[in-house]
């Protein structure tokens, strides 16, 4: 979008397709996140996760060193020299709160601005104390893991119904069923399933991502400016900046066409000066100046309307230490919490909340759709990790790709065979709604589709008494019958759930499989 | 850059708000739709509109074959058989025919020339469905899947003999992609010049059972139900619940709702569903079978090579042979027994023609 009327000088300037950059990383994003099912081939995937520089300091911070992490580096120290560009020109969020907000301040003025100024260096006092506490519930709000996780829950799951319409509608006429099964034969297991994509928290996932939109309103990009907790973190590094937006002093006419064009609020004493944690060097202000005064270049003047007292930083430090102390109350419940099952390779649960992005990309990988966000079941310290949800789905043998995609390792990558042998849990028979014990009739659904080499549930074929006025199945007659009784043979269960997903019983299964690290939290 | 008043804002956001819905919604719309089309045709006027491939015309459980294309060449000379003997017995060719051999593709290729060859079933420009058994990914080795190289010689023989298409499918118990792709099927069948088909909740229709004692109707995959041909290749393993899975129990895979329901009384259940969907050729894989653990397996200790084929035309007389190789008697699977007891095909190793070779 190049303004109407913009001075003649620097003609080359790349801040003119900014627009195209972030539609082209807006695209890369989603193509990747969209190439990401089963079975992952050599594509490089999940490559923004592992360049966010906050996810990686929270990896590091809890000793997880991968040579991925080096990616993250450039974008780190990249404020000191180009500013906050990664806000401006990568971030699909950004690009987002941008796309669907006003073009122009409705509030023009300091109304809100001196309170909010402050809350970046609030927001990085808590992230600080949040790491040092081992939690990484902070990520929740990371631009690139939220985008991640919203896309995953809302998008996929409306991709993979309105391509299921589609394919019914069309399926009505004959002569187009041919082409709708060439179709659903690339498309199954990608972006169309058997099932149906679902998950839990849709609902909250787009209330947050309209909220973060909405708040566009109350102050142009209010989200990027003051609230983003990656932004806070570049907006530091800038703070050292050695380039960045520079304005001619003599040639300035004090105008302020720049403060009100600078949707970053960014500028400061009257046009020349430059507030370098939140300048994204998106040069609307070099657009709006009718004297062609700025550009980018060497030494910046800098100002920034809040420097924290010591007194404040203690504040803050103190409100977030009390937060991050008591964050962790639910631990006791959590650690008994004996339906919090995580996907195979995760780490002990501790480990785990410090490390889980919450980006939701283990969701998308798998092709069952067993892997859910845990809404209370791991406490609001593991709000959107993710969960087991057998009666859902289940993990499918011949996959392994959670590991794979996890950006932190939270879910550490398993090679099959390792996979295959990773106890996440045990299944229990609860005789008292199982059909062949309670009802003595035949069934062993869980015990056909266990997928163990040697199978975890066996059975014992038993005469039982039918009582009078029943009508058992098994292969017997009249009063007494055969029927097969299942049992688990807890040493070879690996808890996959195939035997909860599939127990024919209805609503709760009868067969369930329940966490086995009850006492996980404690020997981490 | 464009200035936008409050109103402007919440209408855009509101419009992308609704595009972003519109799918959902007409997804749902076009479920109800599909609901009652289907219930539409379940209590709808006759059973005729669900072409039942009847090649046979059993002891009277099936009521109207007219509608079932005449697939079978063999099968438009033979009467009914008064009882029990419902079996395509043209008197040229054996009811089965058993090789054995260290290749499976020439075991079924000499299989099917002494039932008088593809040509008999398949005629040209037919639409040809294959059902094998993919319960779930496992490479062919480990028998829990019928042999890739089986299934690509049926398809190539289908082409050959003129088939239009050649289309293979069943409903994995695991995710679909994976279980066929890791039991080397996807690979096969795409070299061999098949379709390989997922199936998805639009290929299921509820078809009545007439005959049904404890289902009267259930939701099959439409695709086999009318193709010209439909050839069912089971592979032989244990079962848990059902004793042995053959060529009966490889049904299950073309039905659809949920399974786990038909595993309570299951011989009479699966023995409803034999008597409205009738395989135009029936061929067990036995070149591996898998004798422990079944049906899932994944130990190669269970996994045993008779390297044996069995082609026919009835599902019960395979069943009642399969058994043999199994080291069972047709005696001992219940739904065999049911079955035959309800004619629907002869279990008698004694009275059937059995030709048995090897290739």
């Amino acid at each position: 979008m190049p303004p109407p009327v913009r001075s003649a000088a620097r003609p080359r300037s790349l801040h003119r397709y900014r627009r195209q950059f972030q539609i082209v990383f807006l695209l890369l994003f989603l193509g990747l996140l969209t190439l990401t099912f089963w079975p992952l081939g050599t594509i490089f995937l999940g490559g923004f996760l592992l360049a966010d520089p906050l996810l990686a300091i929270n990896s590091v911070a809890n000793g997880v060193i991968r040579w991925e992490l080096l990616l993250a580096i450039p974008v780190l120290i990249s404020p000191l020299f180009i500013g906050r560009a990664f806000c401006g020109y990568v971030c699909p969020m950004g690009f987002m709160v941008e796309l669907f907000g006003p073009r122009k301040e409705r509030h023009p003025g300091p109304v809100s601005r001196r309170i909010l100024r402050r809350v970046p260096l609030f927001t990085l006092v808590t992230v600080f104390f949040l790491i040092l506490f081992g939690s990484a519930v902070f990520l929740v709000f990371d631009p690139l893991s939220l985008f991640t996780r919203t896309a995953t829950t809302l998008v996929y799951p409306a991709v993979d119904r309105g391509l299921r319409l589609a394919g019914d509608a069309l399926y009505l006429a004959p002569p187009l069923r041919d082409g709708v099964d060439s179709v659903t034969g690339v498309l199954t297991g990608r972006l169309v399933f058997a099932n149906g994509l679902t998950y839990t928290l849709q609902l909250v996932m787009l209330a947050t991502f309209v909220g973060i939109l909405a708040v566009s309103w109350w102050e142009r990009r209010l989200w990027c400016r003051h609230l983003c907790p990656l932004g806070a973190l570049l907006g530091l590094v800038g703070r050292a900046a050695v380039c960045g937006r520079v304005v001619d002093e003599r040639a300035c006419s004090s105008c302020e066409a720049c403060t009100a064009a600078c949707p970053m609020d960014a500028v400061r004493d009257g046009g020349v000066s430059t507030d370098c944690s939140r300048c994204q060097l998106g040069l609307e202000c070099a657009d709006a100046c009718s004297r062609g005064a700025i550009r980018w270049g060497r030494r910046p003047r800098k100002q920034y309307e809040f420097d924290p007292s010591r007194r404040a930083l203690l504040k803050a430090s103190g409100l977030a230490f009390v937060g991050g102390f008591f964050l962790f109350t639910g631990l006791g419940r959590i650690q008994r919490n004996v339906r919090l099952i995580r996907p195979p390779g995760a780490r002990m649960e501790l480990d785990f909340l410090s490390t889980c992005a919450r980006c939701g990309q283990c969701l998308k990988v798998c092709p069952t759709n067993v892997i859910q966000p845990a809404v209370f079941d791991a406490g609001i310290e593991g709000f959107f990790t993710p969960q087991m949800d057998f009666r859902r789905a289940y993990c499918d043998w011949n996959c392994n790709e959670c590991g794979k995609v996890c950006p932190t390792q939270a879910i550490r990558e398993l090679s099959l065979e390792q996979k295959r042998l990773k106890v996440i849990g045990r299944a229990y028979i609860d005789r008292n709604t199982c059909i062949p014990w309670a009802e003595n009739r035949d069934c062993l659904v869980c015990q056909e589709l266990c997928p163990t080499p040697t199978k975890a549930i066996v059975f014992r074929s038993e005469a039982v008494e039918q009582p009078t006025g029943t009508a058992g199945t098994g292969s017997g007659s009249g009063q007494t019958a055969t029927v097969k009784l299942p049992f688990v043979v807890p040493e070879l269960c690996i808890g996959c759930g195939i035997c909860e997903f599939n127990c024919p019983v209805a609503n709760e299964a009868a067969i369930r499989v329940r966490s086995t690290e009850q006492t996980g939290l404690l020997s981490r | 850059m464009r200035d936008m008043d409050r109103r402007t804002f919440l209408l855009s956001t509101g419009r992308w708000l609704v595009i972003a819905g519109l799918a959902p919604t007409l997804s749902g719309c076009a479920r109800a739709l599909r609901w009652s089309e289907s219930q539409g045709r379940a209590a709808g006027d006759d059973t005729s509109a669900n072409p039942s491939p009847a090649t046979s015309d059993t002891g009277g459980s099936t009521t109207e074959t007219s509608a079932g294309p005449s697939t079978t060449a063999g099968s438009s000379t033979t009467t009914p058989g008064p009882s029990g003997s419902t079996t395509t017995s043209d008197v040229r060719f054996p009811d089965l025919a058993v090789f054995r051999g260290d290749s499976p593709d020439l075991n079924v290729r000499a299989a099917l020339a002494k039932l008088g060859g593809m040509e008999r079933f398949v005629k040209r420009g037919a639409k040809v469905v294959v059902k094998p058994n993919v319960l779930t990914g496992r490479p062919p080795e480990y028998a829990t899947t019928t042999n890739p190289v089986v299934i690509a010689t049926i398809i190539e023989m289908c082409l050959e003999a003129g088939a239009d298409d050649v289309t293979v499918l069943d409903s994995p118990t695991s995710s679909p992609r994976s279980a066929f792709q890791t039991s080397g099927l996807t690979q096969a069948i795409n070299e061999a010049g098949g379709r390989l088909k997922y199936l998805s909740n639009r290929d299921f229709e509820r078809v009545d059972i007439p005959g049904g004692q404890a289902i009267t109707s259930w939701p099959l995959v439409a695709q086999a139900l009318e193709a010209d041909t439909l050839i069912n290749v089971p592979i032989g393993k244990t079962h848990g619940m059902a004793g042995l899975t053959l060529a009966m129990k490889n049904l299950m895979g073309i039905m659809g709702d949920s399974r786990g329901q038909i595993h309570t009384d299951f011989a009479r259940k699966i023995t409803d569903v034999n008597t409205v969907v009738k395989p135009h050729l029936v061929i067990l894989d036995a070149y591996r079978i898998l004798v422990r653990n079944g049906p899932t397996g994944g130990n190669l200790d269970d996994v045993q090579m008779p390297k044996t084929v069995v082609a026919g035309t009835s599902q019960v007389s395979i069943d009642a042979y399969g058994t043999t190789i199994m080291g069972w008697k047709p005696a001992d699977l219940p739904s065999l027994v049911e079955a035959a007891s309800r004619g629907l095909g002869e279990a008698d190793l004694s009275k059937l023609a059995i030709f048995e070779g090897t290739a």
